[in-house]
């Protein structure tokens, strides 16, 4: 439940409420998470006036996005891989993605998210006050609650000489994910292969040179991903059949 | 904290607090086209546009939205007369809604038109993908969104200047798509060459019936008689009104599958300030019933209370509180003490039969027919016709298995909502979204310790049923705290509640058994269904019978067993501590076609028969008994009913020349797909037969009354939950009395003013509350005629007009000899020159047979033969629902209850962990058919004229359900041989049977 509501036009007096030790205090991006119902009590710093909301292509390498960027904004950013636009399209309908913000959206994200499942595959780095210390997804992404404490993400960036792939089975072409993979593919030979459709987060299954082992990377991050929607001896063999397809893909010319 | 909204243009400076939701506020304020339907943004009935952005006002703050330029449905468009006041009239948008059939209920209609708006705002040329996605999030659960979509792109076309506002339905299209049979009686053409696609056609293909010719209104497009009001987003609905000092209702809901409250102490919330009242079960009368809205006597046992002293399953009643607002009911609920003895569960409904665990133990338990509490047997069904066993021994070879079919829910996009206060003469209104508001009251009444006559229930505008408002399952809620408080109380549930505390189609597990002679002759023919009827029996019996009375009826063997067919149909239906089910479209028939067809499919296969060869050597004929009218009429005397009429061969004629099923069944080639080896297409199809109304026992009334303006007012007790009934009936009434629908202006339903109607289900209301409509349409018609030679006759010097010779059309009354009195004169002349009369009908009808409609359908998927993903990429549905009184509002039918049944068929079901929690609790998790990814979808009519109906009608509602999962099921054993024996047809159910 929201007790507090805030608008600051400052990052200052934003990262200030954040650092508050009483009451609990979130930053709010779209709301389209922290305005669902809630039982504990906390106040929200409303976001939409600090101008975080860019898209820039930083050379013809990466793109920063602000940290308040929409969904739909970056789904329609022209340089932005077609997989992400495919992960952004599975992550949420239309009306919640011209809401949703980037980074909100990646530090609510479950494992069954389509875009977290992505970015986490682009090794996307993240900026946060104080500080403007860059930290990757990935390192933020499994204790996001705790790393994120009176902080706040401004911006992040994401690689654009990568070739990204991404799909996933469901019960429906919109349904979210029972199992879902990622792969990005640097002209280095740096190939990160992440896992989704289950749990409180996507995984990164393997990081590396070369795209051998991936599936074998995909069957050990699988091997015991059963809950209530697919069992894991499902998930291993549908992850081995799309990780070897999106390889095939993103390993062609 | 203080905030203005700037809403349509007009400021509103209000005083709120910081987590309010900008839905809430805006409803606060009268802008009540802004719909609840969840709180998660998932359903989009709540959108709106923020300084133009399409939002979802549920998920958005009041407060974000402070200082910015909200737009509602209020501020699009309005009706075009206005009095004196000239007004730009509707807009472009809403027209195309209108005209296309694209409203039905139109709880989610201003949402829709809101993305639409942002979209042409933007964009004036936009295709069909992008209509469809910007529509993705507003969820509809009754169009399939057909009808929308073709209409957003028509009023695209008109604002760009591209078409007329009113060409949505043209005589061209009419002419094109009513194909009249040949003279010389051969059959209609099936050329497969249909181009309809969803940018381009909004109505269906319709191959009429010879009597239909001469009609005025019954068989043409009209446009819904509600269709304007919803269209502006008016408050229609149930929760649209706010009564001065109402409180808002909350329910403490059990933690436990099964438990028994040994102690509850509620003074901690009683004094919790802004708290009205809190009820336990210590506070309020003891008075078990049912919550089935069934006619009197219940078919079902009675096994209810408001609140009792034992839960029996996760989100049973624990506690009611009324308070000033919601979040101080939400913390009253959390300050009240109660203290369980945790009982073991029964949530596996194989294992309760018998079970030391009794669900049931109280003693005020009414038992119905062969019900028994001790046993956890809830209801059971033993029907035998012909001679099974000799069936089965005559047989070359029998077939048996077993198929599974699931819970699911009926997700309409309004909650469940009740808003109840004492009138001035101390009468309780009860305004509320209800199917059966004379079965409410009835119900209602010794629940509450008030009778009848002192209960008003309202029905509203419904924003969709399906079944699941033929339960009187919230009212009693409101109306105790009501009684407690003296002061109006509104309850709504919460999408969770909706998946945790309301009710679903009964799961069920079946054993069918099939004896067939080497040719495909079927000798005998049985199933055994075993159904989950959760915590209370709520149309436990009905909806299990109907699973034998319709799956089971529609194949009766052929040659001498075509003339004494063998089938038995037995049913267990029992307890268990889960939610309960319910009435659910459909009503127990495709729990029966799903492993009716599925298991056919199989025998087809086994026997190397051709599947549709098989099907159509045993169907049920015209001609022919209904096998199982002879033998169960739930839980009532079984009468014989003949089918009259019977167009399933050229529904299959139709049918398979749409999907293709000639070039595509036996080609290998076509099942491949051109660079994705991983791919294989199918195409399957199903049979199906549905019923119309219950025999001996739906009864539907109807009054009409004559205007001075020559006018008509239609009162109806039937119950429009967006279907289209009311304009169905006004068009049936208005032919029958010469008039145009615009001058009939049907209402419906409230139990003081409008006559008795058994409420929408079963789908009787075309026939059954049509057949009273006509009925009192005729009476008003006769007097009509009396009137006009009254009035023709008053010219002494012309020959003496016969009022039996009078003919009524366009508005007048015709002597033979050509001279005419207008409506208008004659209704002006009944009321206020001489003789003066109301002129006025009043109708009523009951039917001793139950027709039904039959239905072909396919559908063509693409199967990942590595994944087990399955794409469904096209249905078909060519029905004979006998004459098609409206063909947009039937086909609109058509497509939404097809999409319903897609879900069924691939991805919706609810399930439980073994201590009873619900793994699906919002429309995240409990995925429905989004407007971008639909299948392309055709509907096809085969008229027929049933003879027991003055229209030759049948009914269309409910049919579409039946038959779209088993159809998905076969493609998808066609596509890769995945043999499926329950639904829904996952990725990993797929990848197993590709396994076995």
């Amino acid at each position: 439940m929201i007790i507090e509501y805030h608008r600051p036009e400052k990052l200052d007096d934003a990262l200030a409420l954040l650092q508050r030790a009483t009451p609990k205090t979130l930053p709010l991006g779209g709301g389209t998470v922290l305005n669902s119902p809630a039982d504990d009590k906390f106040a929200v710093v409303d976001l939409q006036q600090l101008e975080l909301t860019s898209l820039e292509a930083k050379g013809s390498n990466a793109l920063e996005i602000g940290a308040t960027a929409t969904l739909q904004a970056l789904y329609e950013q022209a340089d932005v891989p077609e997989a992400l636009k495919t992960a952004i399209h599975r992550e949420a309908n239309y009306t919640l993605r011209q809401t949703a913000t980037v980074a909100g959206s990646m530090v609510s994200a479950d494992g069954r998210s389509a875009f977290a499942a992505a970015m986490l595959a682009l090794d996307a780095q993240l900026t946060l006050l104080p500080d403007e210390e860059v930290k990757g997804y990935g390192e933020v992404l499994p204790l996001r609650g705790e790393a994120l404490k009176g902080r706040l993400i401004t911006k992040l960036s994401i690689p654009l000489n990568v070739k990204l792939a991404y799909d996933y089975v469901a019960r429906s072409p919109a349904d979210l994910p029972v199992v879902c993979v990622a792969v990005a593919y640097w002209p280095s030979g740096r190939t990160r292969v992440v896992t989704g459709g289950w749990g409180a987060a996507p995984n990164v299954a393997m990081d590396g040179q070369g795209t051998e082992g991936a599936a074998e990377a995909v069957s050990n991050a699988l091997s015991h991903a059963s809950d209530e929607w697919a069992t894991a001896e499902y998930r291993v063999k549908a992850g081995q059949a799309i990780v070897e397809r999106l390889i095939s893909e993103v390993s062609e010319n | 904290m203080d905030i203005t909204l700037n809403v349509n243009g007009r400021q509103h400076s209000i005083f709120t607090h910081p987590g309010a939701k900008l839905l809430d506020e805006l409803r606060k304020q009268g802008y009540f086209g802004v719909k609840h339907g969840c709180e998660t943004g998932e359903c989009g009935s709540c959108a709106v546009l923020v300084d133009g952005v399409l939002v979802n006002s549920c998920v958005n703050l009041a407060a974000q939205a402070d200082g910015k330029s909200i737009e509602t449905i209020e501020g699009v468009g309005e009706h075009p007369e206005q009095g004196w006041r000239s007004t730009e009239g509707l807009h472009p948008l809403q027209l195309a809604f209108v005209d296309s059939g694209a409203i039905q209920c139109g709880y989610c209609t201003p949402g829709m038109i809101m993305a639409a708006k942002q979209l042409l705002d933007h964009n004036p040329d936009p295709t069909e993908e992008e209509v469809r996605e910007v529509l993705s999030g507003v969820l509809c659960r009754c169009t399939g969104y057909v009808k929308p979509v073709q209409a957003v792109l028509h009023a695209a076309a008109v604002m760009r200047g591209d078409a007329e506002p009113d060409s949505m339905i043209t005589p061209g299209d009419i002419d094109e798509l009513f194909i009249k049979p040949p003279e010389d009686g051969s059959p209609p053409p099936a050329d497969g060459n249909s181009d309809i696609s969803t940018a381009v056609r909004v109505l269906p293909k319709v191959l009429i019936a010879p009597q239909t010719e001469k009609w005025q209104s019954v068989g043409h497009p009209e446009k819904k008689v509600d269709a304007i009001k919803l269209v502006q987003g008016k408050p229609a609905f149930a929760a649209d009104i706010e009564p001065r000092d109402m409180l808002v209702a909350k329910v403490l809901w059990s933690p436990h599958a099964h438990a028994r409250i040994k102690k509850i102490d509620a003074t901690k919330a009683r004094n919790l300030d802004g708290v009205a009242a809190v009820l336990t079960h210590e506070d309020i009368p003891r008075v078990v019933y049912s919550t089935a809205g069934q006619s009197d006597p219940i078919p079902g046992p009675l096994d209810m209370f408001s609140l009792d002293n034992k839960v029996r399953y996760v989100g049973d009643r624990v506690a009611f509180v009324a308070a000033e607002t919601a979040e101080i009911a939400e913390e009253a609920l959390k300050l009240i003490e109660v203290e369980y003895e945790v009982l073991p569960a029964l949530i596996d409904m194989g294992e309760v039969l018998d079970n030391d665990v009794i669900i049931h133990d109280e003693p005020e338990f009414v038992d119905f027919d062969e019900s028994d509490a001790s046993r956890n047997l809830a209801a059971h069904i033993s029907i035998d016709i012909g001679e099974p066993d000799k069936g089965f021994e005559e047989a070359d070879q029998v077939f048996e298995y077993e198929y599974e079919v699931p819970k699911v829910q009926h997700a309409h996009i309004e909650p469940h909502v009740v808003v109840t206060f004492w009138d001035e003469d101390d009468r309780l209104v009860i305004r509320t979204s209800t199917q059966v508001p004379f079965h409410a009251r009835r119900i209602l009444a010794p629940v509450l310790g008030l009778p009848i006559k002192r209960i008003r229930v309202i029905k509203p505008r419904i924003g969709g049923g399906f079944g699941g408002k033929q339960e009187v399952m919230i009212e009693d809620v409101a109306a105790h705290l009501t009684i407690a408080t003296g002061k109006p109380v509104v309850f709504e549930y919460t999408r969770e509640e909706e998946f945790i505390a309301s009710r679903a189609r009964h799961p069920m597990r079946v054993r069918m058994k099939t004896g067939v002679l080497k040719d495909g002759t079927i000798t005998a023919n049985e199933m055994y269904a075993l159904s989950d009827t959760g915590a209370y029996g709520c149309h436990a019996l009905t909806v299990t019978g109907n699973t034998g009375h319709k799956a089971m009826a529609l194949y009766v063997g052929d040659g001498k067993y075509r003339e004494k067919p063998n089938i038995r149909f037995v049913a267990d239906i029992v307890y268990t501590n889960t939610p309960p089910p319910g009435a659910f479209r459909g009503y127990g028939v495709p729990q029966g076609f799903w492993p009716l067809e599925r298991h056919f499919e199989r025998i087809a296969k086994a026997l190397e028969l051709d599947p549709i060869e098989f099907r159509l050597k045993n169907v049920l004929r015209a001609g022919e008994l209904q096998p199982f009218s002879t033998a169960w009429s739930e839980g009532r005397e079984p009468s014989p009913e003949t089918i009259e009429t019977n167009g399933i061969e050229e529904c299959v004629n139709q049918g398979r020349a749409a999907i293709g099923w000639d070039q595509k069944y036996g080609d290998m080639k076509w099942q491949e797909v051109p660079g994705k080896p991983h791919l294989r297409k199918g195409v399957g199809m199903a049979m199906v037969m549905q019923g119309t109304a219950i025999p001996y026992l739906d009864m539907g009334g109807a009054s009409i009354k004559m205007n001075d303006d020559g006018s008509f007012n239609l009162l109806v007790g039937a119950t429009d939950l967006g279907t289209g009934s009311d304009t169905v009936l006004g068009q049936m009434a208005a032919e029958v009395m010469g008039a145009p629908l615009e001058d009939v202006l049907v209402y419906s339903s409230d139990t003081d003013f409008t006559p008795f109607d058994v409420g929408a289900y079963a789908s009787s209301t075309t026939y059954i509350s049509g057949a009273a409509a006509v009925n009192a349409a005729e009476k008003v018609a006769e007097r009509i005629r009396y009137r006009a030679a009254l009035m023709l006759n008053a010219d002494g010097d012309k020959k003496e007009v016969d009022p039996g010779e009078v003919h009524l059309e366009d508005s007048k009354a015709i002597a033979l000899d050509g001279r005419s009195v207008t409506f208008e004169e004659i209704g002006h002349h009944s009321l206020h020159h001489s003789e003066q009369e109301q002129i006025m009908g009043v109708g009523s009808y009951v039917s001793p047979v139950a027709p039904p409609p039959f239905a072909a359908q396919f559908a063509e998927v693409t199967v990942d033969i590595e994944t087990g993903q399955v794409v469904v990429d096209k249905l078909v549905m060519a029905v004979d629902s006998g004459i098609i009184v409206n063909p947009v509002t039937a086909s609109g039918q058509i497509e939404g209850g097809m999409s319903q049944a897609l879900g069924y068929a691939v991805s919706e079901e609810m399930l439980y962990d073994e201590k009873g929690n619900a793994r699906e609790r919002d429309l995240r998790d409990y995925h429905i058919f989004a407007a971008h990814e639909m299948p392309e979808m055709e509907t096809i009519f085969v008229e027929t004229f049933e003879p027991s109906h003055p229209f030759g009608v049948k009914a269309v509602a409910e049919i579409p359900m039946d038959g779209v999962a088993p159809a998905v099921g076969n493609a998808i054993m066609h596509a890769c041989g995945a043999d499926l024996s329950r639904n829904p047809a996952t990725p990993e159910r797929i990848w197993r049977a590709l396994q076995a």
